[in-house]
């Protein structure tokens, strides 16, 4: 069943030649989709439309069958910076989304815990975002995304600022977290090895279009031997080639 | 107590020195020596003659503050929130910066006479404008990523005020805060110069007209303790509210 689906969908800032120019894509439940492209081709445009933030100047966005107008209640969105709330703890900043439609039970306390401790956070409960380092803010930010157990995940290039071991656990504690509550996921990276690793389809974007589409085999839950597969090598070869070739 | 602190000690203790003995040289007209002006000082607050002085100053530059920031805080908030409004106003708001605010104290007291009225009034026009643009550029200036995760997590306007613009604004509003205060104690005073029978501006005036020279300094030195003490205050504030989510600790 399709899940989230983009039909045609194009965009342009104020009269000048499209950013997003027809782009058709289908999302079904419980899978995890990536999006690869340089800098500047569209892609957090695209997202910024799929997530309802942006409306479409042609073309329509479906969630779960329903138009999609402004941000759904059941999705969760995760952007480029942590954008934490300086001034709130790292437990209320993750209860936030709770927190502005009413008041936090105990139970969604419990659920805060559980997804802090899941990021390996739970020490740092009380403690102010300033007082975090890059990696852990980020992961405060995927586990806010994931209190309302949305059922459909928007990340933005959240690891891009990370370094590379970091990186490596944050991808598999989100594979791991978006497992157990079946989320679909909306993927950004310009990372060919990040796509691999954490996608089951990648779509690789170049000036406002979906230029080449591939469906990754790789078994799962992912390991970190993987890694250094040949297949795996192969399939980073096969995106990075369609990458480079839309140029020609 | 670290080395800086020391020195500061020792610096006061130097200038008060070089006081006490430029005061040797000149008439007590010209300049009262140190020890003297702390006579008069001890001798006043002893015999309790200065204390309505200091409840009427410190009253009427706490009146005057509270008005004034807080109008300024409210019409800062409008402002920043409503587009049209602030497009109408700001020409007016810019255009009245630049009338010296404290010209207008003869015509508050033409209008409002001679009472506490016409001080509070003009503390709460001098208190108004910093406030109003601290808040003005803080709601306005929210971080833009900040504002989309709002969006996302379907937050209501006034939502987005409460628990997003405001605290985030809230460094850039107690600096105007900060400005304020010690503004506030210059507009009673000078309120008071222009026409009052009690507070320490009206005080000053009265030690001019009897060139008791050692009673200014005094007052003077009250003036100072006030300021310093309002503005304690407010720092404590803000160390509260502001600091601990500001500070890093180191890593």
């Amino acid at each position: 069943m399709s899940f989230l689906r983009l039909d045609r969908v194009t965009y342009r800032y104020q009269g000048s030649k499209p950013v997003i120019d027809g782009v058709s894509w289908t999302i079904n439940e419980g899978e995890f989709h990536c999006l690869v492209g340089k800098s500047g081709c569209g892609k957090t445009t695209l997202l910024k439309l799929a997530a309802g933030l942006l409306q479409p100047d042609e073309g329509d966005i479906y969630l779960q069958g329903e138009k999609v107008t402004k941000p759904s209640p059941s999705i969760g969105y995760v952007f480029q910076a942590p954008t934490l709330l300086e001034w709130k703890r790292v437990i209320d900043n993750v209860l936030l989304p709770i927190s502005l439609k009413r008041k936090p039970t105990k139970e969604d306390y419990e659920l805060a815990h559980d997804l802090l401790e899941r990021v390996g956070l739970s020490a740092y409960r009380n403690h102010y975002p300033a007082q975090l380092s890059g990696g852990q803010q980020s992961r405060v930010a995927i586990a806010r995304a994931l209190i309302q157990q949305p059922a459909l995940l928007f990340l933005d290039e959240p690891f891009a600022a990370l370094d590379a071991i970091t990186r490596e656990e944050l991808q598999d504690d989100l594979l791991a977290l978006c497992r157990l509550q079946n989320t679909s996921v909306l993927f950004i990276t310009h990372d060919i090895a990040e796509a691999v690793y954490l996608a089951d389809r990648i779509a690789v974007m170049a000036d406002g279009d979906i230029v080449y589409a591939l469906d990754v085999h790789l078994p799962k839950p992912r390991a970190l031997e993987m890694r250094y597969e040949p297949r795996f090598n192969e399939l980073c070869f096969q995106v990075r080639q369609a990458m480079e070739g839309m140029r020609r | 107590m670290n080395r800086t602190s020391v020195y500061s000690l020792a610096l006061l203790v130097l200038l008060l020195l070089g006081w006490e003995l430029a005061a040797r040289q000149m008439s007590e007209l010209v300049l009262p020596a140190p020890s003297v002006v702390a006579a008069t000082l001890f001798e006043g607050i002893k015999s309790g003659y200065f204390w309505p002085h200091i409840v009427r100053t410190s009253l009427e530059v706490l009146l005057g503050l509270s008005l004034g920031s807080g109008l300024g805080l409210i019409v800062g908030i409008l402002m920043g929130e409503i587009e049209c409004l602030r497009k109408l106003f700001f020409p007016y708001v810019v255009a009245s910066q630049a009338v010296p605010k404290l010209a207008l104290a003869p015509l508050f007291i033409l209008w409002f006479g001679f009472g506490m009225t016409s001080k509070v009034i003009i503390t709460a026009l001098i208190c108004f404008f910093p406030l109003l643009e601290n808040t003005v550029t803080a709601i306005q200036y929210t971080d833009r990523n900040k504002l989309e995760l709002f969006r996302v997590l379907g937050a209501t306007r006034w939502q987005t005020l409460i628990h997003l613009k405001l605290p985030a604004g809230l460094p850039n509003i107690f600096a105007g805060f900060r400005v304020a205060v010690v503004l506030a104690v210059v507009g009673a005073v000078v309120g008071e110069f222009i026409g009052a029978s009690e507070g320490l501006g009206a005080m000053i005036i009265a030690s001019q007209g009897m060139m008791d020279t050692p009673l200014m300094f005094s007052v003077l030195l009250l003036l100072t303790l006030l300021g310093m003490v309002l503005y304690q205050i407010v720092h404590f504030f803000e160390n509260r509210l502001v600091k601990p989510y500001k500070k890093e600790t180191d890593k």
